[in-house]
């Protein structure tokens, strides 16, 4: 509990920002929800037969898994906002359409003969009777909807649009309770808030009503203008996938640009989402600059078989090259460290027996108790293909990522697979041994941007060029482990280091 | 007097089947004409058909001389009032907002409609301050098809239109909205066109009667010829069976309408006739007959006619055994 309210306090501001986009998102996405289902099943109640059709229709769009649904816009739309807007309104037209259509098709037969017997028009019968009689049923489909949306709506962190959902997100990625709590709480609110506001509606004065409608629509409408005239100043966005080392390492770029060049404002969206959607952003110009790794961009962004066991180098080449050709983009130098798979012991046991490259795990093949990832275990550059390569006969016990790390401390099991740069190595005292086959690719990590870029800001480039060759495995795992565990921020951690290194002067 | 609405060979069709083949029926203008028949005798579809609710499949309907087709739908309906059996007042709307539904539509200043609606509401004996803001959730049958009636009246219209809008109510209920149609049409003088199954109902609010059946007018009639001479064994029994269970339950105005009054009024002294309403019993008439030699059979204070016993009588032991 104290946690949670030190998280909670330490957040505050990023919190605010998150409900803020969270409610953004949300209200966009009910209104022009509204906008198209409520006509639509006005127009409907006329057409049973395309009514029917349009129910099913749109209760196809709502089975539709919201990932598979993210997934299918970013082609489409890219990412950000707008198919985070769309992927809501498209959960939400079911409730509202059908709830609006059976209010109204449900309207006492005698009351619309009465209506027509008075010589109302369409219209005046719609506002006058048909609308009022389906009102109580109708905003009960909006206030369905509102919540399913702000439900949903934590999905779009997952693609660069912010909101609770980066709380989340975070949380499950840093294995942070208190942020996840914190995330699914707020939303929980703002559905329990929001809920009753549409309540009140229904209820209120239809001049009330229509005046703190316009409050809101304007409140929001200027945020969106301000941050539009804020965005049109000269900047630099730069992006970091979800997790402390991106953050931290984009952190270092902002120092480093900024203290190159002073007109250059560089912004920050950390925990922008996973790699399709960084790349996606970069290519539609939503972002400048983000930090990708090599063996991911062979592995997942550019087209083109990959040679077996190719050094860091040759792989960093390869990259680039494929990226430049295909994409037009350029990968600059890449820094010092690998993050990538990798098999760890205690350093207790590596010095007990004398343990520095995974070949020397053959001497010892009796005494082994892996315990690795079921991902890891069933993966063909994971232990399948390691086995093969290094002749070795060992068979792992799967466990839960973080479970690994807890049985390897209470020497449960003495072998796990890592990534290499993972704060845990060093919250555990574990050691990496040294992939001297070269089995494992490489992930080292540089900045990426379009070929464009780089020709219109060559200070930037120089400017991040500072990193190349620079921060070990061993540096990264302390970063992290500052970042996760003692809780510090990336900011502060990503500037020590700068400054600690030579690469920033104290007080820039 | 006029035509106020006329049928000329009107043929109505529901999915291939003709129910109403050929219909031709003239009500005059201020006339209170009570189509009455059972179930399924086309008797609603032909009112439906006067303000085209139904659209007609052959023949036409001239209102005050003009075919319905050519006037505008909205304005055709505007100037005919209409009440439904289900009454159907919009519940989202106060009281007065539903009175109010068609002079808004007209376009009547706002201060004139609200004068209209306490008028209403006053003669039919709805205190206005009271009544005006109520919802329709919150008047009992009655009162809501008093509003209904009001809303039907409120523009004055020229015709009424009348779907047996008292059949869902209390007897009591029922009575007391009768008595406020004939009072009203006193007043008003519209052409009320109403439809009911009930005969009694017909008897005592129609000037004239039509009976129908299979989309047929049997007999189109006042009340008395109907009685006194059925065309046929349809309408004679339709007839019979709206008299009261109880032989004492029968009205005097009914004995009067099947015997027919006594031609001349009796010359004896005035002591010797007892005045009694057409909506007396028989229990109260023979009561009267052990005292005195005749009664005078009033309604609204105006003599119908005098029966004696004799009448009384003949109506017993010749008509309508039950």
């Amino acid at each position: 509990m104290n946690t949670l309210i030190q998280t909670f306090m330490e957040r505050r501001g990023d919190l605010l920002t998150a409900l803020w986009q969270h409610l953004g998102i949300s209200i966009a996405a009910l209104v022009i929800a509204m906008m198209i289902a409520i006509p639509l099943a006005i127009w409907a109640v006329r057409r049973p037969k395309w009514a029917e059709g349009l129910l099913q229709l749109t209760s196809v769009l709502q089975t539709i898994p919201s990932l598979a649904l993210l997934g299918l816009l970013i082609p489409l739309v890219g990412i950000g906002t707008v198919p985070a807007v769309i992927a809501l309104v498209i959960y939400a037209l079911l409730p509202i359409f059908q709830n609006t259509y059976l209010g109204i098709s449900e309207i006492d037969a005698s009351i619309e003969e009465a209506a027509d017997a008075f010589g109302m028009s369409r219209l005046r019968k719609l506002f006058k009777v048909e609308l009022p009689i389906a009102m109580p049923q109708i905003i009960s489909g909006i206030r369905t909807a509102l919540v399913l949306i702000i439900g949903t709506a934590t999905l779009a962190a997952l693609i660069g649009a912010g909101g609770l959902g980066t709380f989340i997100m975070l949380g499950i990625d840093r294995n942070d309770t208190s942020l996840l709590l914190i995330g699914a709480i707020s939303s929980a609110l703002l559905a329990i808030l929001l809920s009753a506001l549409v309540r009140w509606f229904q209820t209120a004065k239809p001049k009330q009503a229509l005046t703190v409608f316009a409050a809101i629509i304007v409140l929001l409408g200027g945020g969106g203008a301000y941050s539009v005239y804020a965005n049109r100043t000269e900047t630099i966005t730069i992006a970091g996938k979800l997790g402390s080392e991106p953050e931290i390492l984009i952190n270092m770029y902002k120092d480093l640009i900024e203290a190159n060049d002073s007109h250059v404002k560089v912004t920050l969206k950390p925990n922008f989402g996973k790699t399709t959607f960084l790349f996606s952003a970069l290519q539609h110009d939503q972002i400048d600059i983000y930090p990708e790794f090599t063996g991911s961009v062979l592995e997942t962004l550019v087209k083109g078989n990959n040679p077996k066991s190719m050094t860091a180098a040759e792989t960093y080449r390869l990259a680039k090259q494929r990226l430049a050709k295909q994409d037009q983009m350029d990968l600059l130098q890449p820094m010092k460290y690998n993050n990538t798979y990798a098999l760890a012991v205690t350093k207790k046991f590596k010095k007990a027996h004398h343990l520095e490259n995974i070949s020397d795990l053959n001497g010892v093949e009796s005494i082994l108790k892996p315990g690795m990832t079921l991902e890891f275990i069933d993966r063909n550059d994971g232990l399948k293909g390691l086995k093969k390569a290094y002749g070795l006969d060992v068979t792992a016990k799967s466990m839960e990522p973080a479970l690994r790390y807890e049985a390897i401390s209470k020497g449960r099991i003495n072998l796990v697979d890592a990534y290499s740069t993972d704060s845990e190595l060093r919250q555990y005292n574990l050691a990496i041994l040294k992939d001297d086959k070269h089995f494992f690719p490489t992930y080292q990590g540089a900045p990426l941007m379009k070929q464009s870029f780089a020709n219109k800001h060559p200070k930037v480039v120089q400017a991040l060029n500072k990193l190349a060759g620079h921060i070990s495995e061993t540096d990264m795992q302390e970063m992290n482990y500052e970042v996760n565990v003692q809780n510090k921020s990336a900011a502060t951690v990503a500037h020590n280091y700068l400054v600690k290194h030579g690469l920033l002067k104290e007080g820039n | 007097m006029t035509s106020a609405i006329e049928f000329q060979h009107v043929q109505k069709d529901f999915n291939g089947q003709t129910v109403i083949p050929d219909l031709n029926l003239t009500i005059q203008q201020g006339e209170l004409f009570v189509l009455v028949g059972t179930s399924g005798s086309g008797k609603t579809t032909s009112l439906k058909m006067i303000n085209r609710l139904e659209p007609l499949t052959q023949g036409k309907i001239l209102v005050n001389g003009q075919d319905t087709t050519t006037v505008p739908v909205r304005e055709l309906r505007w100037d005919m009032g209409y009440v439904l059996q289900q009454i159907a007042l919009f519940p989202t709307m106060t009281v007065a907002q539903n009175i109010a539904v068609i002079p808004e539509m007209k376009g009547t200043p706002k201060k004139e409609i609200a004068q209209t609606i306490d008028d209403l509401l006053t003669e039919v004996g709805l205190d206005p301050a009271v009544y005006r803001d109520r919802m329709p959730s919150e008047l009992s049958g009655g009162e809501q098809q008093r509003i209904g009636i009001l809303r039907a009246l409120a523009s004055k219209p020229a015709t009424v239109l009348m779907d047996e809008p008292f059949s869902a109510l209390d007897p009591l209920s029922r009575q007391q909205l009768q008595d406020l149609v004939l009072s009203l049409h006193e007043r008003y003088h519209n052409t009320i066109v109403f439809v009911t199954h009930d005969m009694s109902e017909a008897l005592k609010l129609g000037h004239r009667i039509g009976i129908m059946r299979h989309g047929e007018l049997l007999q189109v009639d006042i009340p008395s010829a109907i009685a006194q001479h059925p065309v046929n064994d349809f309408v004679r029994d339709f007839f019979g069976a709206s008299r009261a269970k109880n032989v004492y339950d029968v009205y005097i105005g009914r004995v009067g309408l099947v015997q027919g009054y006594l031609a001349d009024q009796p010359s004896v002294a005035a002591g010797k006739i007892q005045t009694l309403d057409t909506q007396a019993t028989l229990r109260t008439a023979f009561e009267a007959l052990t005292t005195h030699d005749y009664v005078a059979v009033t309604e609204d204070d105006e003599v119908q006619g005098y029966l004696d016993r004799q009448k009384i009588m003949g109506y017993l032991s010749e008509h309508e055994e039950v």
